[in-house]
């Protein structure tokens, strides 16, 4: 399959208007033909970047929908290696965050310095837009060419996320949980089920995978259920611990453990048929203003030392095969993941996504 | 011909001492610079919701009209909204004038202290209401439910996931607004009216609907119409409570469509000018009666404020503020704090783990500790300037002869019409689209929540303005006083309750800004509001429990010094 998603990748970047040709390419090292000379290894991670211009930059700021006290402790982990670099965020829900950054690179005004999104709609198109400043980090060796851009240096998956279905068995028996996707089409959930709303890029997958899995009646069934829709995983298990609702659909794998590991009364199921996986990406942005830094930053996360805190703060799978598991979770490789094999196809879907969630989900 | 042109040459040459004068330079300066923030996002708002063409793409790249056609799709949405706030409308509005009555016109018990626990919910951030009572009344197992149960009941009594609960929420936690709008006006009435009205054999509560209510109506009018505007643009009570009951508003419709991809900023846009639409015939009809009645109640002759004596019927009263107290304050307070304790957040108190984690985690975020003093240190400057501002531009509008004081008014009440999340957004592109380098910094912010707070301000002071008779001012004047002298020495001293009121308020809407906020911080220029939404949003109920809870302690003692401060300097005691 790994063939086949690379040719896909390879055919619609290239059919994406051979943007990487006027891509903006990163002064000094690891920039424009790719890899550099001589990493460096620093605090036991190996590094194409100018260490002090980055210390002279002496910033680097994220733009990123992860939760906040995790973005936070990833980057306190960063500073604490390089303490003359400061680090800040802006966290928000990757649809405004792209939102925001659209609009002040409209404007010319250059804030951020790495950009993750968790919508790989998004990652499309802000390279279509030659957003990317090209960087090959020397990490990213260690990543699968399906989670990398082609060519490589302009994004990379920095984590994967994965959606099954959670319910509470202080709620719900074991033997009265769906097991597999078409359970939830069981008229006993309606009203009792919850979804996330188009703003995740995981329902999205969600969406995607199952109509190709189970056909295009299957939403048209699931509607009939009168699903609630949230933002995020929290809501969802909220209403799940306090019975509210009875099941958690696209029920993010990263949020159960987050939750397993405060003690909260949530049972994970894993359809037999497989589940639906997502990445975020990530990737430094051209007009960044501190270049160097943000290297440094791309770096220190896509290494087993950054993946290390930032799997620990946020629970989440390292696509990387070399880094353990989040705390309480399985490793990747156990996962049947489901993950698109015709990603124009996947990019084409998202009008079509957008019209049936937001009808079934009651929101238009 | 001659004699027309000595005249048109001393018409223009008295025009160009009126405006050459200190107030006709003032003026220009307020209404040129007032106009320009208000109009300037409101003109790329206009040109957005044509644009039907690349939704990400400034300025749009094709106009049409199918943005508005749309807006059929979403009736169910406007009438969802207009329900909810109508409902919160009355309530807030009722409970603002009767509680305000209670405590400025009659002789209950504890008036002080009682004044400021109903304002408490007001320095709160309107995402503690919601919270609170959904973990209070939400529909199954919540509190009072299975209270109910537990006392022999069937079913679930209580779902604050309708559109009652929902405005019973924005009553209590936006609606305090109304309070403080007519509290300073009962305050500045002369007592003989409703003395006068007694000695005539009025009854008390004829009294009070006869001579108080007529005397406050700009007042309650004016409250009235601001909340009713605050409850079409409220959001976070709409979000906890209605997302989980599908029930949607405009400002969660707009909140999911913008915050989506591909972004439907044209449809926010369009619906954004629908309610515009609607507060503008709202906006009219409050200025109609407002401009037909005489509602001066502050005149030359002296008076002492005093309290009407209410017999045995004082302890009820003051048992229904007690009982206001305890549902807005106390109740939603007691299950926050209950839940910033735990693990993780549980209506099911026997599955509790408690932990100080919350609190740990939530003051170990430097971000955090930075957005909260931002938001205090932004609260305190618009506050300040704002007022100054203000108190000027009401006395233009309302008390000077100035040409275009009447469009001005209009003009100053724009953002208060459109949900303030897409002015946020409108303010967005205009200040990204002006070479002055104030993006990503604390002035944009300041100078985002002037303007949207202008409504606010102008209101709350207007009230006031339109009870203090012109013959005051004008006596002044006689007596040789120049414009600025009167203002200082007669018109700001009368205004003082109104200055202290719009203040408070205009304190209070800057720390708990949200709409505008969301897309004009940057990361050097963090605020709580989006940061307690967000920690909502991805973080989990407890950790945002502690957030809040800090955050209502850390402005309130900012408020207590604050004030104490202004007494000590002023000698009047404001606390």
């Amino acid at each position: 399959m790994s063939a086949q998603v690379i040719a896909l990748i390879t055919v619609l970047v290239l059919a994406a208007g051979g943007g990487m040709g006027s891509v903006a390419m990163a002064a000094g090292a690891g920039s424009a033909g790719g890899l550099c000379a001589s990493p460096q290894t620093v605090h036991g991670f190996a590094t194409c970047a100018d260490i002090p211009a980055a210390e002279r930059e002496g910033a680097v700021i994220i733009y990123s929908p992860d939760v906040e006290q995790g973005t936070a402790k990833t980057l306190e982990a960063f500073h604490a290696l390089f303490p003359k670099i400061g680090t800040n965020y802006v966290r928000l829900q990757t649809g405004a965050l792209y939102a925001k950054i659209q609009a002040e690179r409209q404007a010319r005004t250059y804030v951020a310095d790495v950009l993750n999104l968790s919508d790989i709609g998004l990652v499309f198109d802000f390279e279509k837009r030659n957003g990317y400043q090209r960087y090959v980090s020397p990490q990213m060796a260690a990543y699968k060419p399906e989670y990398k851009s082609q060519p490589e240096g302009n994004w990379t998956w920095g984590s994967v996320n994965i959606g099954g279905i959670a319910y509470n068995p202080k709620f719900l028996s074991g033997d009265q949980a769906p097991k597999r996707w078409e359970d939830l089409l069981d008229p006993k959930w309606a009203g009792v089920v919850s979804v996330k709303t188009t703003n995740s890029g995981l329902q999205h997958f969600v969406w995607y995978m199952l109509t190709k899995e189970l056909g295009a009646d299957y939403w048209q069934k699931f509607a009939q259920q009168k699903p609630h829709a949230f933002d995020s995983y929290v809501q969802q298990f909220d209403l799940l611990v306090n019975g509210q609702d009875k099941v958690a659909e696209s029920a993010q794998y990263s949020g159960y453990l987050e939750y397993k590991e405060r003690g909260a009364p949530l049972e994970f199921v894993l359809p037999a048929r497989g589940v639906p996986a997502g990445p975020e990406i990530w990737g430094v942005i051209t007009n960044a203003p501190h270049p160097n830094a943000a290297r440094l930053f791309l770096d220190w996360f896509l290494s087993p030392v950054g993946q290390k805190p930032f799997l620990q703060a946020l629970h989440m799978h390292s696509p990387r095969t070399d880094v353990a598991p989040p705390p309480g979770g399985a490793a990747l490789s156990s996962f049947r993941l489901l993950l698109p094999s015709d990603w124009q196809d996947f990019l084409a879907s998202r009008t079509a996504f957008n019209r049936q969630w937001d009808a079934m989900t009651g929101r238009r | 011909m001659p004699a027309q042109g000595v005249g048109l040459s001393a018409r223009l040459r008295q025009l160009w001492g009126r405006l050459a004068s200190v107030q006709g330079v003032t003026t220009a300066v307020v209404f040129i610079g007032c106009g320009t923030l208000v109009l300037y996002p409101i003109l790329f708002l206009l040109l957005e919701s044509f644009n039907t063409g690349d939704p990400v793409a400034f300025p749009p790249e094709r106009l049409g009209l199918g943005n508005y056609r749309d807006l059929a799709l979403d009736l169910h949405i406007v009438g969802n909204t207009v329900l909810v706030a109508s409902l919160a409308t009355i309530m807030a509005v009722s409970f603002g004038f009767l509680l305000a009555w209670i405590l400025s016109r009659t002789d209950v018990p504890g008036r002080r202290l009682l004044e400021r626990l109903i304002e408490l919910p007001y320095y709160m951030t309107p995402l503690v209401g919601a919270l609170a009572w959904s973990i209070l009344a939400g529909p199954k197992n919540s509190f009072l439910n299975q209270l109910w149960r537990a006392t022999g009941g069937q079913g679930d009594l209580f779902n604050s996931n309708t559109a009652f609960g929902i405005a019973w929420v924005m009553a209590f936690f936006e609606g305090t607004v109304a309070f403080m709008i007519i509290s300073p006006a009962m305050k500045s009435m002369d007592p003989a009216l409703e003395e006068s009205s007694r000695i005539l054999g009025r009854s008390k509560l004829q009294t009070m609907l006869g001579i108080t209510l007529p005397l406050v109506a700009p007042a309650v009018l004016g409250s009235a119409v601001f909340v009713f505007a605050e409850m079409l643009g409220s959001f976070a009570a709409a979000l906890v409570l209605g997302l989980p009951a599908r029930f949607y508003v405009i400002t969660t419709a707009i909140f999911e469509s913008t915050f989506s991809y591909p972004p439907e900023y044209a449809r926010a846009a369009a619906m954004g000018f629908a309610l515009f639409g609607v507060m503008f015939v709202m906006f009219s009809f409050y200025r109609r009666i407002v401009s037909r009645g005489v509602h001066t109640t502050i005149t030359g002759t002296a008076f002492r404020p005093r309290a009407m004596a209410m017999g045995r019927w004082r302890w009820m009263l003051v048992a229904a503020c007690w009982v206001y107290v305890f549902l807005a304050v106390v109740l939603p307070l007691a299950a926050l704090l209950l839940t910033s304790f735990q693990r993780f957040a549980t209506v099911m108190v026997r599955e509790s783990v408690f932990t100080l984690a919350n609190y740990r985690t939530a003051l170990q975020l430097g971000p955090i500790r930075i957005a909260l003093m931002n938001s205090i240190f932004l609260g305190v400057s618009v506050a300040t300037v704002g007022v100054l501002i203000m108190t000027l531009l009401v006395w233009i509008i309302y008390r000077s002869s100035v040409p275009g004081r009447g469009p001005i008014e209009y003009l100053i009440m724009f953002p208060q019409a459109v949900p303030r999340m897409v002015f946020g957004l409108a303010m967005l592109w205009a200040w990204l689209n002006i070479p002055v380098p104030i993006y990503g910094t604390l002035w944009l912010l300041a100078l985002a929540y002037f303007t949207v707070l202008l409504p606010l301000g102008v209101r709350t002071l207007a009230v006031v303005v339109l009870q203090i008779d012109r013959s005051l001012e004008e006596c002044a004047r006689m007596c040789g006083a120049s414009w600025a002298y009167q203002l200082r020495t007669v018109t700001v001293p009368l205004l003082r309750p109104g200055i202290i009121a719009a203040w408070l308020l205009i304190f209070m809407a800057s720390v708990r800004e949200v709409g505008a906020s969301i897309f004009l911080m940057g990361p050097n220029s963090k605020v709580i509001g989006p940061a307690i939404i967000s920690s909502w949003m991805s973080s989990g109920t407890e950790l945002t429990a502690a957030m809040a809870l800090i955050q209502t302690a850390t402005v309130l003692i900012a408020l207590v010094i604050l004030l104490r401060s202004v007494s000590m300097i002023s000698g009047e005691s404001q606390w």
